[in-house]
């Protein structure tokens, strides 16, 4: 068989949209590593999950033209049939866990093989090692960490042996070494063989040696093929004035009942940008959540001075809840009595066009904007972002380096926490790294 | 803003570090519900309820949370006296007497009423109780393995269905920490459709995405194996053994019409004590015991 997949004039439009998801896709997929490009809402998810029939037979849906996967007929085969054969990894890990411990979370798609148990528990140690997670087996999923979660679904997936793996933006909450265990193990792959098809908005983190790669556009294929290319540091900016502390933290021990790092001093001041970056688990997302007044430390001191704060969690998904984008944003107006419009935030984002759309039918990188255009609308004196670039396409994170520097340059203190380091590099005035249980400044770019 | 206080460290030493067989804590459930729900008598309810809180403090996981379940049953409780009280209008002694143009509320409020209800709580609680158990008692993969293979698809999706409340909890946090963080403060109860909307969506948003992700791992695909089944030690086999021998000795006592009843209408009047039906009632502290 030459080709993994292939797309004849096929279109799909999921039931009660007014336009196509997928139009008139022409295209082969070959066996090694296939990446796929394109912004956020271009139709790559939806491309995706048509390679494991979840598209249409999932969704429902109309669909039209032909499409074959490993051979069989997509409109012909039920998604339980090709599973055996084709893996998927969702976008956001955290929503497809079925069961509650990690081990068992992994040894779920071999189950349902009907595998010998002797095979499973060797397929689950083998998918542990080789994400590099075998000491988290025993730990209960809703303990761990966003890229530790991410690391488990992407286990679970080589647990089940596909012939096709498919990854949607694998890397988005992964750090450094979970980026390149997981590079590693597609490499591993696609040399013996098999096909691996990935999704992803920061490709340069998974790309290997003779990978393919398809741009989508509106649902299309797209003719320009160019690689994106990883993002320059930040230069210095001259000579910038950063204003009085605007929080700062002394001594102070984090965690929820059992510390996680201890002895952060830590301080931002108005207009400067502090990253926060480290490994998977570290505890980034306490910290900001501690600096923000979320949680009260376990030992130490916090101090703020009185402001207005805007904070984007980690699911940033939780907090649309109004019909319309527009109504989304002027919500947070009417809640903290702000006179100002929305439209400048949603322009920023480039939202103007989905603003009368519901949040919740947009796919995950536009929901991301609505939610971080929601949280940022106005002028926040303290902004606690939570992994703001999941899900950004690389126009989105450039919208966002202008807001937030907007935001830094009219005043505002901004603790960025996020396990996107080359983004951390673009944003930071300075990038302090969480390891070990210890804080320590990685670099500082500014003057 | 203030800060939310840190939380308390957790009662250590009660929970137990031997799990029971899932399948020897159904067949225990099952005694239970049977208990609280075959009659109505008062000391039968809340022998049952005793045993069903005696397992949960000794033999759940260790690290859960018994305040939240603790908390759901007592306010179902004190609710289902209430609703009894304020709308049975029967019995002799009057306590109350509401005014006859308040729809459904006006009447005599009795004795007897709040007697029935107490009686309607503590069944409800002990059936509640004994459900908790299953969740807070074993994990729900323990569950999804300990049913049999036929029923492997069905035991699959109640492992999913089982952290579908964990997963509304998390995310009615979630959202409440971030809506505050937005400017929203509760106001009333209207208000809170700002946190409950968007919680329960993402709840039921989960749903779907859970479905689809089972479908795409091959769930439904054929036969199902298990990484594990669950070992039956000598204490998993006397509390199955003893829970079989309370629900035979019910059925039978149903069966003969020789399990006492109880009703407080029209006058209320102290429950009859039978010696049997109190032994089967203690038998079910045996999870406890053994543990």
């Amino acid at each position: 068989m030459s080709a993994v997949a292939e797309f004849q004039e096929f279109s799909f439009r999921y039931p009660e949209a007014d336009q196509d998801s997928l139009h008139l896709i022409n295209l082969q997929l070959g066996w090694g590593l296939t990446l796929v490009t394109g912004p956020s809402g271009s139709g790559k998810s939806t491309l995706l999950r048509s390679l494991n029939g979840l598209v249409p037979h999932f969704h429902g849906g109309r669909a039209s033209g032909g499409a074959w996967v490993l051979g069989h007929d997509l409109r012909r085969t039920s998604t339980r049939q090709l599973a055996r054969e084709v893996a998927l990894v969702f976008q956001e890990p955290e929503t497809q866990f079925v069961l509650a411990t990690v081990e068992r979370e992994v040894a779920f798609g071999p189950e349902n093989l009907g595998l010998p148990q002797a095979e499973i528990r060797q397929r689950v140690a083998s998918a542990l090692g080789g994400m590099g997670i075998q000491e988290l087996g025993s730990r209960r999923i809703a303990n761990l960490s966003g890229g530790q979660r991410q690391r488990v679904a992407l286990a679970a997936a080589l647990a089940m042996r596909p012939r096709l793996l498919v990854l949607d933006e694998p890397t988005s909450q992964l750090d450094g070494e979970g980026a390149e265990a997981l590079r590693r193990q597609c490499q591993e792959l696609a040399d013996s063989g098999l096909a691996v098809v990935i999704a992803e908005h920061r490709p340069w983190r998974v790309d290997a040696v003779g990978s393919a790669s398809v741009q989508l556009r509106r649902g299309s294929v797209a003719q320009d093929e160019s690689r994106l290319q990883r993002p320059v540091p930040k230069s210095p900016r001259p000579g910038p004035a950063f204003g009085p502390l605007r929080w700062e933290l002394s001594q102070v021990s984090i965690g929820h009942e059992q510390p996680v790092a201890v002895g952060i001093d830590l301080g931002c001041r108005q207009g400067e940008v502090l990253c926060l970056t480290g490994p998977n688990g570290s505890g980034k997302s306490t910290l900001l959540r501690t600096a923000a007044g979320l949680l009260r430390p376990l030992s130490g001191s916090v101090s703020r001075l009185p402001g207005r704060i805007a904070y984007l969690p980690q699911e940033p998904g939780g907090v649309l809840h109004q019909a319309t984008l527009l109504d989304e944003v002027r919500q947070t107006c009417r809640w903290l009595k702000l006179d100002c419009s929305p439209w400048p935030i949603l322009e920023d984002f480039q939202l103007t066009q989905l603003a009368t759309a519901d949040p919740r039918d947009l796919s995950t990188g536009q929901r991301q904007r609505a939610a971080l255009a929601a949280v940022l609308v106005g002028e926040p004196e303290l902004v606690f972002l939570d992994e703001p670039t999941r899900g950004a396409d690389p126009a989105s994170r450039q919208q966002l380096l202008q807001v937030v520097g907007r935001l830094a340059r009219g005043g505002s203190a901004v603790l960025v926490a996020t396990s996107d380091t080359e983004f951390a590099g673009q944003i930071g005035d300075s990038v302090h790294e969480l390891a070990g249980g210890s804080l320590r400044r990685r670099a500082e770019v500014a003057a | 803003m203030s800060l939310p206080r840190a939380r308390p460290p957790r009662l250590p030493g009660l929970q137990s570090s031997e799990p029971v067989n899932p399948r020897a804590l159904a067949i225990w459930v099952a005694a239970v519900l049977l208990l609280s729900l075959a009659s109505e008598d008062p000391v039968f309810r809340i022998l049952t309820l005793g045993a069903a809180l005696s397992v949960l403090l000794t033999r759940r996981r260790s690290g859960v949370r018994l305040r939240p379940a603790l908390v759901a049953v007592a306010l179902a409780s004190v609710l289902t006296v209430l609703l009894n009280f304020l709308l049975s209008h029967s019995g002799s002694t009057v306590l109350l007497e509401l005014p006859g143009w308040l729809p459904a509320l006006g009447g005599q409020l009795t004795l007897e009423g709040a007697a029935y209800g107490a009686d309607l709580a503590l069944g409800l609680a002990a059936c509640f109780a004994a459900g908790i158990c299953l969740s807070l008692v074993v994990e729900p993969y323990q569950l999804v393995d300990s049913l049999p293979g036929p029923l492997s698809r069905t035991a699959a999706a109640l492992g999913a269905a089982m952290t579908l409340v964990p997963r509304l909890g998390h995310s009615f946090l979630s959202v409440r920490e971030a809506q505050q963080m937005r400017g929203w403060r509760a106001k009333g109860i209207r208000s809170w459709a700002a946190v409950v909307v968007p919680a329960v969506l993402t709840t039921i948003e989960g749903s779907v995405l859970l479905a689809e992700a089972m479908e795409a791992r091959a769930f439904g695909s054929g036969r199902r194996s298990a990484l594990a089944t669950a070992r039956w030690s000598v204490a998993d086999h006397l509390i199955a053994a003893t829970s079989l021998l309370t629900i035979c000795g019910f059925v039978a006592g149903l069966a003969t019409g020789q399990l006492p009843g109880w009703q407080p209408y029209p006058l209320l009047s102290a429950p009859a004590l039978s010696w049997w039906p109190s032994l089967c009632c203690l038998l079910l502290f045996a999870p406890a015991v053994l543990g």
